[in-house]
């Protein structure tokens, strides 16, 4: 029983990073179809420019915090008026907006690469004792990184469901065109997407980076919160926290009663019997009712 | 006029035929003699920090030799090709290193998982390929037991690795349960732990929990949980990239598992220490070669104060290859032509040579070196101690 509710905290833990990940991608993906491979190449980005404020410019946690949420935000924002608008303008087909973003991914990561080396850095935090409930232990790390990941989650969602900002992107999640005919202005829209986009990686990014280590593959995860939107439904953010949480907590259920060998051949054997019986994911809506 | 024209152009003709034929006598003049010697290596990708810790000290040393006047008139020239850390990458450079630049040998890859595919490809190419820490056994000798002719390699190999760390975890650390995590995609880490597993059950030992997890992956505290649970006190995970046992050594710790961990040569780079040096202290890590060996202490000051980067094994090991084929070449320049053939056929034969860590015999049969000696260290204070030397028998 102790080793089944180890495992099921550690899921939790697990899963509310897939969360954080995977909403960023829903966002994208509700409004402009198409997958924002760039976001792994954002959170390393996040992850890098806190370091940096904190071991050499020897900042404070908050200010370092806030100083790679800025940065993050600039580098989203540019890549979206770069890479993206100029598609989106020409009307591209949505293919050729994802092939731009694994461009703007490889660019990111290779420069980082080429800056700070490829070698895999601790974060310079102190690192804290976990709390022992008995013999499971709660990382105190991994409370902090759930609140932050859920209230972050939570303004998210005030943000779109109590402003008229949030009414005009879930105006353009139904239909970007008619939207954009009823005076909502497509490109502050997109502005606002990769704002937030910038500061869900960048926070992803820092708490993935205190959580395991700094390096500019460390977005290799974020094919687990594809995973994790794809199962909830891809396009709906509640849908995403609840399939992050689900392949979170069935990733470490797989390792410890299964074999962790397989875990992998689990998560994906998952994804395709969700969308067998549920094409849309779990919570997928249709069209009208996307966000 | 036009006939004048027609003189002009006449003329002119001339004139650049004149040119045409002094310029080709004059390359002839100028054209060195250069062999080309490839290096395939991780400048990006998840195991990035091998490249660039060894390229600077492969081209210093190629520089050196140029500058001596080459070898036999001939000029060295070292190319250097990433690999992005994938067994797909390491194939396609290695074909274009044989194709395109047509060179007389090859160095790499650093991970068996890319050593293997190359092996068969160096054999069809007739071109010899160093590689430098790909210890599995099947990157010499194929599953059927064929030698590969063209593939060599200056590291030991996986069995005789797994058999010392079962041998020291048994008899010298008295450990009885021990526990794998297994890097499963990875032949390095697969082979090593079969090897320990046949030999600490051989011994008497147990192995309570077999856990695998891929590249790439950072939690493991699922499978720690596990282990913990099985009551395992020995943790072996020979891991290829040090962040798998970082990373594994932070979350034992979270989840308040004190449990040996033993690892292998893969996982020995300062970068470890740096990342997860205090949960490391006591573990055990058997390797090769070690730069807190003190022979290694003016060469590792000098590179740092050079190039602004530390070395680490790779680059000793690198430097090895590099060595090896140097001899290759310095032989078959004596007998001849220095053709990828003949460098081949001298470094299968090499006996006592003196290359950068060790002098190295190369066993024909298996295109092994012989008798590399084996270091166990154990990291005290945040930093590596050695604590003996295993001799081959």
């Amino acid at each position: 029983m102790e080793l089944f509710i180890q495992q099921l905290v550690s899921g939790i833990s697990i899963g509310a990073i897939y969360a954080l990940l995977a909403v960023g991608y829903a966002l994208v993906y509700s409004v402009y179809n198409f997958t924002n491979w760039a976001f792994d190449a954002f959170m390393a980005f996040g992850a890098f420019m806190a370091f940096v404020a904190i071991s050499s410019l020897a900042m404070p946690f908050w200010l370092a915090m806030i100083l790679s949420i800025i940065l993050t935000i600039i580098l989203s924002v540019g890549s979206e008026s770069l890479a993206y608008r100029p598609l989106r303008e020409r009307k591209a087909p949505r293919l050729f907006m994802m092939i731009s973003a694994m461009g703007v991914n490889l660019a990111v990561v290779n420069i980082i690469n080429l800056i700070f080396g490829g070698t895999f850095r601790k974060f310079p935090v102190e690192s804290v004792q976990p709390i022992f409930v008995g013999n499971v232990s709660i990382g105190r790390m991994d409370l902090i990184a759930g609140a932050i990941s859920f209230g972050v989650l939570a303004l998210l969602w005030l943000f779109l469901y109590r402003t008229r900002w949030g009414l005009g992107i879930r105006a353009s999640a139904i239909d970007i065109q008619t939207a954009s005919l009823m005076g909502i202005n497509n490109n502050a829209v997109a502005i606002i997407i990769f704002i937030i986009t910038g500061v869900l990686s960048s926070i992803a990014g820092v708490f993935y980076g205190i959580k395991y280590a700094v390096f500019p593959m460390m977005g290799i995860v974020t094919i687990k919160a594809m995973i994790a939107s794809i199962v909830g439904g891809l396009g709906s953010l509640p849908a995403a926290i609840v399939g992050s949480m689900i392949l979170g907590v069935l990733e470490t259920l797989v390792s410890g009663y299964i074999s962790s060998s397989y875990r992998d051949l689990f998560s994906f054997l998952f994804l395709i019997i969700i969308l067998l019986f549920f094409p849309n994911g779990l919570m997928g809506k249709n069209v009208d009712e996307k966000l | 006029m036009e006939k004048a024209m027609l003189l002009g152009t006449k003329k002119f003709g001339l004139v650049l035929m004149a040119l045409v034929l002094l310029m080709s006598l004059l390359t002839g003049c100028q054209q060195e003699k250069v062999l080309k010697i490839g290096y395939i290596t991780e400048q990006t990708g998840v195991d990035a920090y091998v490249g660039p810790a060894s390229v600077p000290a492969l081209q210093d040393h190629v520089d050196k030799i140029n500058a001596e006047g080459g070898i036999g008139g001939y000029k060295l020239e070292l190319i250097v090709y990433d690999t992005r850390s994938e067994v797909t990458d390491a194939v396609a450079v290695i074909k274009r290193l044989f194709d395109q630049d047509k060179a007389v040998a090859v160095i790499g890859p650093s991970w068996s998982a890319a050593a293997i595919p190359i092996a068969d490809i160096a054999d069809a190419a007739k071109v010899p390929v160093v590689a430098t820490t790909a210890s599995n056994v099947n990157v010499t000798v194929s599953e059927t037991g064929q030698l590969h002719p063209y593939m060599f390699r200056v590291c030991f190999i996986d069995p005789y690795q797994g058999y010392a760390q079962a041998d020291f975890a048994y008899n010298k650390l008295g450990l009885r349960k021990a526990a794998l995590l297994t890097d499963i995609a990875s032949p390095y880490t697969v082979g090593l732990h079969q090897f320990f597993k046949d030999h600490f059950i051989e011994l008497g030992g147990e192995i309570v929990a077999e856990e695998g997890y891929t590249q790439g992956d950072a939690e493991f505290r699922a499978q720690l949980a596990k282990i913990k649970d099985a009551g395992a006190d020995l943790l072996v995970m020979d891991a290829y990239t040090y962040k798998d046992v970082g990373l594994a050594a932070q979350q034992a710790e979270a989840l308040g598992l004190k449990i040996q961990i033993m690892s292998g040569d893969g996982v020995f780079v300062p970068e470890l220490l740096e990342m997860a040096g205090p949960q490391l202290e006591g573990a055990i890590v058997t390797t090769g070669v070690s730069e807190s060996a003190p022979e290694f202490a003016e060469f590792n000051t000098a590179f740092e104060a050079k190039h602004g980067i530390k070395a680490n094994i790779y680059t000793y090991y690198g430097l090895d290859a590099l060595m090896m084929i140097e001899y290759g070449i310095r032989e078959a320049v004596k007998k001849g032509e220095p053709t990828p053939q003949a460098i081949r056929d001298a470094i299968e034969t090499m006996t006592d040579v003196q290359l950068f860590t060790s002098k190295v015999t190369m066993d024909p049969e298996t295109h092994n070196p012989l008798k590399k000696p084996l270091l166990i260290n154990t990291i005290k204070n945040n930093e590596w101690v050695l604590l003996e030397t295993f001799q081959p028998k």
